[in-house]
């Protein structure tokens, strides 16, 4: 009675009174009530929440503004308080009302440099995952499912599978900044470098997780319903991965970051010509004691950053599987309302 | 006689795997005809579950392999298919229901999604819209649940989304149906049951779902794999009863599995016991319980506790079956039996024949000695 009594609370009223009509709208604002009452439950995933929105939302800010201010005011408005590639005699200040993070060793504001460099990492940082996920994750999935030996899906497994582990016999650190140094200095050529040894972590991730769901009772249930195997992969393995799949992607943003700021911070990544935060670490860096507020700044924005993704992601993985939702929602709501709605449910 | 549903001639299946090959299935033939329901019974080891796997070819092959014989569903040999048509066979055409209901339900949907997908691949093959081996036809009386409006269904058929919750008017289209099953197979308050995850229901009300799902499907044969052996004893009470007036109420031909002999006797009306993957005893319930004509079926239900019976210990099988790597030569019970003689022990062993001293024609047992049986204490 108990959990009747729950779910006709958490349910929103009008699916109550007619569950027959139960429309896009109210599934939809059940979702969002279900979603926030988890947030709720688990501060941290909040703070992780907003500080992606803020994040994310800034990123978009940085972007649009100049483009919109060229085309309704004829130049561009930096939504930065200064040019971040501006050489200024106001070099080596340290923080203040007039320089949010100071100015470094050639003048310039590090407040703007960090704010301008913000979508490019973001890009960077979805763009090299986005990849990974997309092929590294379709690779493992075929390679996983299809990998009876003997036939041609074996075939094509082993394939796959001796390719990626080509690719991580190398540390990929290694591997990206050999590739890298061989392309040359740039955002694209190190993009590239990262990209190509990304996605075999994902292949092995992906395949690992099908083999776990593919040989689940309820694999084999959907096979005897008469389910075609491509359904049953799509339908019912998929579903299953995204859970583990989504998480470790979520994490693998900040990862990427770091790796990207690494390859800079060597000195083979983005130009200085250009803000990006692990190149602005490398060229900071001999500045640790004289100018400590423009390196910790640049590591400060790749730290709360990665931070903000793996809480999100953290709090992804509870919202997407229903058996912790479940329970996030049931710890989240009040003793007295659970009393309460039980005993509505009795009478 | 009218042709058998189902009519399996010589099948031997083997496990090949890395410790050598394991014989599951040996020479086993048997016959179901429509509208009867079937027991196998078995210990365990002696190949029933493979047995039952392997009728809808859901056997994982390799390690399995199918040896010999033929599997003859309404006339075609489902050993002779290609792999590719084996899913227009399945679901309609044969049904089966799980051991573990624990897990065979897909965790991440919710029941409507999970019950509304087996309805749904029913309905489009009924239309004639997802290839199918036979046409659906509707040989059964599901007099309980009313037609639905099939053409709303199919229009939302053709398009690529899948029934969910956000779908609504594939939704609403298969929703009457779903609710229909779900009461069928007796779930209280029905409409609740659909909005909730599998792990959110208890054994028992997940293997009314998983039995729901098998039904909504129409199969002409249903094969229902120790449907009961996970769950607690009240609830596979429950579950049976279930079963039984279904049986009355759907009228579809059943292959239960089992290694409880009261079960088959409760279930079935024709019994086949295993042994050590040769099918030893193959009746009608009554005939082969009351009289049974080899001495392992006898031994077997000697060895059932009796509530009568107030002291000594209870009547056990000496020895245990043998390892399927290495199935005795001859007749496989012999090292058991106290009726083996010389000729027991060598090949080729006995062949299920009509029995000595059986009282209807149908009752066949894979013994010389089958007349003596009776005078086992």
């Amino acid at each position: 009675m108990a959990e009747r009594g729950l779910r006709a609370q958490r349910t929103s009223p009008e699916s109550v009174a007619t569950p027959a009509s139960r429309t896009s709208a109210t599934a939809l604002r059940e979702f969002l009530s279900g979603f926030l009452r988890v947030l709720r439950a688990n501060p941290l995933t909040f703070v992780g929440f907003v500080l992606v929105l803020i994040i994310s939302f800034v990123a978009l800010l940085v972007v649009l503004v100049p483009v919109v201010t060229q085309l309704f005011l004829g130049h561009a408005v930096l939504l930065t308080p200064y040019d971040p590639n501006a050489l200024t005699t106001d070099y080596g200040q340290p923080p203040s009302g007039s320089h949010f993070f100071g100015t470094d060793n050639l003048g310039g504001d590090v407040f703007s440099r960090i704010l301008t460099a913000l979508p490019l990492d973001l890009a960077i940082g979805f763009g090299i995952t986005g990849f990974a996920l997309l092929v590294g994750g379709g690779l493992g999935l075929v390679a996983g499912y299809w990998d009876k030996p003997g036939t041609l899906g074996g075939v094509v497994s082993v394939f796959i599978l001796r390719v990626t582990d080509v690719f991580l016999a190398f540390p990929s650190l290694v591997l990206a900044l050999a590739i890298a140094a061989s392309l040359g200095r740039g955002t694209g050529p190190s993009m590239l470098a990262v990209l190509l040894t990304w996605w075999p972590y994902y292949v092995r991730l992906t395949r690992g997780e099908v083999l776990a769901v593919k040989n689940q009772p309820y694999i084999m249930a959907a096979r005897a319903a008469g389910l075609s195997e491509v359904r049953i992969l799509v339908r019912h393995v998929l579903r299953n991965l995204l859970e583990p799949l989504l998480v470790y992607y979520t994490l693998d943003i900040g990862t990427v970051l770091v790796t990207f700021s690494t390859i800079s911070f060597v000195g083979i990544g983005v130009p200085q010509s250009i803000p990006e935060w692990g190149g602005m670490v490398e060229s900071y860096g001999r500045f640790l004691l004289t100018l400590p507020w423009t390196v910790l700044s640049a590591g400060g924005a790749i730290f709360v950053t990665v931070l903000a993704f793996s809480l999100f992601g953290d709090g992804l993985r509870d919202i997407l599987d229903p058996r912790s939702r479940r329970a996030l929602v049931l710890a989240s709501v009040p003793s007295t309302m659970m009393a309460k709605a039980a005993t509505a449910a009795e009478a | 006689m009218p042709d058998p549903l189902l009519d399996i001639q010589g099948l031997s299946i083997d496990y090949e795997v890395g410790a050598g090959v394991f014989h599951a299935i040996t020479d086993v033939s048997l016959q179901l005809t429509s509208g009867r329901v079937l027991g196998i019974v078995g210990e365990t080891g002696s190949g029933k579950s493979t047995l039952g796997h392997a009728i809808p070819r859901l056997l994982p092959e390799p390690p399995a392999r199918i040896r010999s014989g033929r599997i003859l569903f309404r006339g075609i040999d489902i050993l002779q298919l290609p792999r590719w048509k084996l899913p227009h066979l399945r679901g309609t055409g044969i049904g089966m229901i799980f051991q573990e209901p624990i897990n065979s339900l897909n965790p991440a949907y919710r029941i409507f999604d999970q019950v509304a997908e087996a309805v749904s691949v029913r309905k489009l093959r009924e239309a004639g819209m997802a290839p199918t081996l036979f046409p659906v036809v509707e040989p059964h009386d599901y007099s309980r649940s009313k037609p639905v409006n099939t053409g709303s269904a199919l229009l939302h058929a053709v398009s690529p989304r899948l029934p969910g919750r956000g779908s609504g008017i594939m939704r609403e289209a298969l929703k009457a149906e779903v609710l229909d099953y779900l009461k069928l197979v007796r779930i209280n308050d029905p409409e609740t049951i659909l909005d909730l995850y599998p792990h959110e229901l208890s054994g028992g009300m997940r293997q009314r779902i998983m039995i729901a799902m098998a039904l909504s499907a129409k199969p002409s044969l249903l094969i229902a794999d120790e449907p009961t052996s996970a769950l607690d004893v009240t609830i596979q009470a429950q579950v049976l009863t279930l079963m039984k007036e279904l049986m009355d109420e759907v009228q579809t031909s059943i292959l239960f599995v089992s290694h409880d002999l009261g079960v088959i006797a409760e279930m079935a009306d024709e019994v086949g016991v295993l042994y050590a993957g040769h099918l030893v005893e193959f009746g009608p319930v009554e005939e082969v319980y009351r009289n049974p004509r080899h001495p392992y079926t006898k031994l077997l239900l000697r060895s059932v506790p009796n509530r009568y019976k107030t002291d000594g210990p209870l009547p056990a099988l000496s020895g245990s079956v043998p390892s399927l790597a290495k199935v005795p030569p001859g007749c496989p019970f012999h090292p058991r039996c106290p009726l083996a003689r010389e000729t027991c022990t060598k090949d080729p062993g006995p062949v299920l024949q009509r029995a000595q001293g059986a009282a209807t024609a149908t009752h066949s047992a894979a013994c010389y000695f089958s007349e003596e049986v009776a005078t086992i204490a």
